[in-house]
């Protein structure tokens, strides 16, 4: 821009901005006005104000009536207009395509939009809170031989510490769910009527470091007395009938950890679907300090911990506080390491490998991400496929237009209209086959999904309509706008070799991905299999678990202090009576799957320093535990009545006894919790938990008194044992539900993503070959279309239908051959990194890479065949004619 | 495109020819606003100096109000459109950069609106009670 050279030269920054947006014919002259202002401006009212005024007109210049439009300035609107006219009419003149393509790409599209709806749902997990940003829960890494090992549960001292010792902790709260002994759900009754819920207890800031709303009452005044608690409104509703009559009510808690008349004194939203954190009715961690003589101390993990960071604060440099509180507080911990992760990280990123996050569920998100893309891809070549396939009849529309004097790019606007459109009709479509299924997709992912109505879905979908028709169309505007019109004009098509190649390398891709995806299904369903069937050492058939839901007191909590556990006495003695049951047993939490008890500070003879810090498995179990699991005995006995065995009497396993060193371990003594606990007998090792985990050194600790009871039921029995046991609970346990579960279903439960991801991919994957096959389909009328006149030759030349059948499938089966080649490596290693993960596994034998292959062959010659025949009948004559 | 056409009829079945829609559903564009009124006046006033600069100033001066530049070179490129004023392209001067005048004036149809807009009024003031302004006064 040439602009006078005066001493206040204009700044240039307001014209700039002016000329990018203003329209070209409006520019000039109202440059010439702004200038001739300033320059007055500048000397009635000096530089600076002129240049404010001047960017205010500039700024005020930015209306519609200025502002110039991004496309060229072409007669737009009768162009989109014969666009989608051609369009339609394509549409109406190959009906066939237009279906194919029209299935294929809302069939991807459902697949996708389904995808992406669940991963949104994993996404949102726990996010609600409003603090989300700075919420986090406190993790502790112990160091063990087998490399450091993660826990969430912390001292209970520590979330007050964190609050009041350092600044930069806004607030912290101890949640227990009370684990550590027994199930959550207690009986809460209110004139005779009772209901089970689920319970929490919680210090005091509870309900401002989380958000669950609180309807009415006082919140913080409930979490600090403990005559008081706060209960969901459905809990409200099913025994109120409404919040507001809940109010100050009282209630009666019956739970064998504590029980006693409460004032209902806050009311909260039930926690949404999306929480981790689930609960009816929440009391005060006082009782938690009231009821267990150790809870209180240093020394034991008994809660999780959350707090919130002030705004600003670097967790990284943040976490070395937070081990050295605790180190602080209490010389054990000095081994091990405190941080803080993310509270909502915990869903997706809750797998801790080595004291170090080694993802969780993430990696399902990421495979559905990637199998959505590779379905969305599969759809869009089908498109592109199909679209240039039959390229022959409109190359002449081509040519006359190209002649008449079409740009090439008004000719590749035309093919993204009408893929556009075609994007959307399929999205449309999409939407509505995504609504049907959702009910059906919700049942097998175990998700409570609808398609949200609000704007940035919306905006969603349609930058997925848009960026599928972009893509799908992409190839044919690009490539069919490119010829040449005196070539197409003159009847013959352009050279063909590199353009078929293309076409032949998207199904090979096409193929890869359905191939990849098959090998992948019959992997994980056969590891599922395999799984399912595994012997794991110990016999988890025709067992059954259950809570007994009575008080059972041990002896860190209320046994000392005369309380007694009589009831549960006779209530065992019974059920081993019971007919039907072989054995039964009792442990005091969990079973053998998950919430194994752990044991530290074991000390033996000639042990060295670092074994000290190692930490055992250690159930602790009944008489008949060893019986009622089926676990093989190696020597010594398992714990009896006649032997009166106490606590200090202990069973190890193989990997245990190999661990300590022990030559002969019957007999000899190990160090624990302050007393010398005699090796009574040795069982074989076993497989605990998912096979996800390594076999660990066990030892097994005795105590009657604990209240997971375990029934191993006489097979074939199990219709008539389970009524009695029902009566019997009923007996001991008036208007108590006998809620039980078979230990082969929890074991099973273990593998519960694993056996979803595995019957979703399932449907995945029997889209993408439906959606490839359309595609081979669309190749098979391509290829028909331009082999036709060499086809009328050689019938003419005298070959017969079925050679040029042969002829044709040969073509395809080479491409097919092709993907097998490519995907064959790609998925033996996939598969084999997955299978790696697993402690056991099946081996990747041929067979898994062959069946797919054969299956997707004859698949490919199935979907070809009538487009060959057909090929294959064609009138030589007419063929021929036609030049 | 005979005027016979135009029905309901015809747009359900052409759904595409949105131009149809403006001649059906606009309102003739002949009554003026406020601003657009004033515009055009100050452009007969400054006969033939009337452009962007000028016109700004003489509507300040006289009707005592700041007017952007956006605001008056909307209403000027509008009433342009509409038929009301009609531009010439003048010369450059050092002072604007060398940059083009567009110099306004108003065509015989914008004469007409104004002239329509004026009687309008006057008939508006002779309807009004002869006391009503001493009243207010």
């Amino acid at each position: 821009m040439k602009l006078p050279k005066t001493m206040n030269a204009p700044p240039k920054w307001p014209f700039r901005l002016l000329k990018l947006f203003c329209r070209k014919e409006y520019h000039l002259d109202i440059e010439g006005d702004l200038l001739e202002l300033y320059e007055r401006r500048v000397q009635r009212l000096g530089p600076k104000k002129a240049k404010q005024k001047l960017w205010k007109d500039v700024i005020f210049l930015f209306r519609p009536s200025m502002i110039r439009s991004i496309l060229p300035d072409l007669n737009t609107s009768p162009m989109l207009k014969h666009h989608l006219q051609m369009a339609f009419r394509h549409i109406s003149r190959d009906k066939t395509s237009f279906l194919i393509n029209l299935i294929g790409l809302s069939v991807g599209l459902t697949a996708v939009l389904l995808i992406l709806l669940w991963v949104q749902d994993e996404w949102q997990y726990d996010k609600f809170h409003t603090k989300d940003d700075r919420l986090y829960s406190v993790y502790q890494n112990y160091d063990r031989p087998t490399g450091a090992h993660t826990t969430v549960r912390t001292p209970t001292p520590l979330a007050t510490a964190l609050a009041e010792e350092l600044p930069e902790v806004e607030q912290a709260v101890a949640v227990n769910d009370f684990f550590q002994w027994r199930n959550s759900l207690g009986l809460l009754s209110k004139d005779g009527e009772s209901v089970e819920a689920k319970a929490l207890m919680a210090s005091h800031d509870f309900f401002e470091v989380f958000s669950f709303d609180v309807l009415t009452g006082n919140s913080a005044m409930t979490m600090q007395r403990k005559d008081l608690i706060a209960i969901s409104d459905q809990l409200a509703k099913k025994l109120f009938g409404s919040t507001e009559e809940a109010l100050g009510k009282s209630l009666e808690w019956d739970h064998s950890g504590f029980k006693g008349l409460f004032q209902v004194s806050a009311i909260f939203s039930a926690p949404p679907q999306s929480s981790s954190l689930q609960f009816d009715v929440l009391f005060s961690i006082e009782h938690l300090l009231d009821n267990d003589r150790w809870a209180g101390n240093w020394t034991n993990n008994y809660v999780r911990t959350y707090f919130v960071l002030s705004p600003d604060t670097d967790i990284e440099s943040f976490n070395p506080k937070i081990d050295q509180l605790l180190s602080s507080k209490e010389e054990k911990y000095r081994s091990s390491l405190v941080f803080a992760e993310p509270f909502s990280d915990q869903y997706l990123y809750g797998r801790f490998e080595n004291g170090k996050v080694a993802g969780g569920r993430i990696a399902y998100v990421r495979l559905f991400l990637l199998l959505a893309a590779m379905i969305l891809i599969i759809a869009c070549i089908n498109f592109m496929n199909l679209s240039t396939a039959k390229a022959s009849i409109k190359m002449k529309e081509i040519g006359v237009k190209k002649t008449l004097g079409a740009s090439r790019s008004s000719l590749a606007t035309q093919f993204l209209t009408e893929s556009i459109l075609m994007a959307f009709m399929g999205i449309t479509l999409a939407l509505q086959l995504a609504y049907l299924l959702l009910p059906f997709f919700n049942r097998i992912a175990d998700k409570d999904i609808s398609i949200p109505i609000n704007p940035s879905f919306f905006t969603g979908t349609i930058v997925l309509g848009l960026a599928t028709g972009l893509i799908a169309g992409s190839y044919p505007a690009l490539y069919l706008s490119g010829f040449r019109p005196i070539t197409i004009l003159r009847g013959k098509l352009p050279s063909l070799f590199g353009e078929l190649w293309i076409r032949k390398g998207l199904v090979i891709f096409q193929f890869s991905l359905s191939l990849l995806l098959v090998t992948a299904l019959l992997v994980v369903n056969d590891q599922i299999q395999f799984i399912k069937e595994k012997q794991l050492g110990y016999d988890r058939d025709n067992v059954i678990s259950f809570q007994f839901k009575g008080e059972v007191y041990d002896n860190w909590s209320g046994l000392q202090d005369g309380k007694s556990n009589e009831t549960f006495y006779r209530f065992m003695e019974q059920l081993r009576k019971t007919p039907g049951i072989q054995t039964a047993s009792t442990i005091s939490f969990g079973n053998l799957l998950d919430k194994i008890a752990g044991q530290s500070g074991v000390s033996w003879k000639g042990q060295t320093e670092e074994e000290k810090g190692i930490s055992f498995k250690s159930p602790v179990v009944g008489y008949d535990f060893i019986e009622t699991m089926g676990i093989q005995l190696k020597e010594g006995r398992t714990f009896s009545p006649e032997f009166k065995d106490h606590y200090h009497r202990i069973m190890l396993n193989e990997s245990a006894v190999e661990l300590i060193g022990l030559d002969d371990p019957v007999g000899k003594t190990l160090r624990m919790n302050g007393g010398d606990c005699e090796i009574i007998g040795v069982v074989e090792n076993f497989q605990h938990g998912s096979l996800y985990d390594m076999i660990e050194p066990f030892i097994f600790r005795f105590d009657i008194n604990g209240g997971n009871v375990l029934a191993k039921i006489q097979s074939g029995t199990l219709a008539e044992t389970l009524p009695r046991l029902e009566e019997l609970h009923e007996e001991f346990l008036p208007g108590r539900a006998f809620e039980y579960t078979f230990l082969d279903e929890d074991y099973l439960a273990l593998y519960k993503s694993e056996s979803q991801v595995a019957i979703l991919s399932r449907y995945f994957a029997g889209l993408a070959i439906i959606v490839s096959c359309l595609g081979l389909f669309g190749l098979a009328v391509f290829t028909a279309e331009r082999r036709r006149k060499e086809i009328s030759v050689r019938k003419v030349l005298g070959a017969s239908i079925y050679s040029i059948m042969h002829l044709l499938s040969f073509s395809f089966t080479k491409v097919v051959l092709g993907a097998v080649l490519i995907a064959t490596p790609l998925a033996y290693w996939v598969s084999s990194n997955w299978l790696n993960n697993f402690s056991e596994g099946i081996s990747l034998s041929p067979y898994y890479l062959l069946v797919p292959s054969v299956s997707v062959l004859l698949l490919s010659w199935l979907t070809v065949s009538y487009q060959t025949y057909r090929a294959a009948k064609v009138n030589p004559s007419r063929a021929l004619q036609e030049q | 495109m005979p005027q016979t056409k135009l029905g309901l009829d015809f747009i359900l079945k052409n759904p595409l020819h949105l131009q149809y829609y403006k001649i059906v559903f606009m309102k003739k564009g002949s009554k003026l606003g406020e601003f657009e009124e004033i515009v055009i006046l100050t452009v007969g006033i400054l006969g033939d100096n009337a452009y962007g600069v000028t016109i700004k100033d003489e509507i300040e001066d006289r009707v005592r109000r700041e007017v952007s530049v956006g605001a008056l070179q909307t209403t000027l490129r509008r009433l342009e459109k509409k038929g009301f004023l009609s531009a010439k392209q003048g010369d450059g001067s050092a002072s604007r950069g060398g940059r083009p005048k567009l110099y306004f004036s108003i065509t015989p149809y914008g004469k007409k609106a104004i002239q329509e807009s004026r009687d309008v009024r006057n008939s508006l003031w002779d309807a009004l009670p002869p006391g009503l302004l001493n009243e207010i006064a």
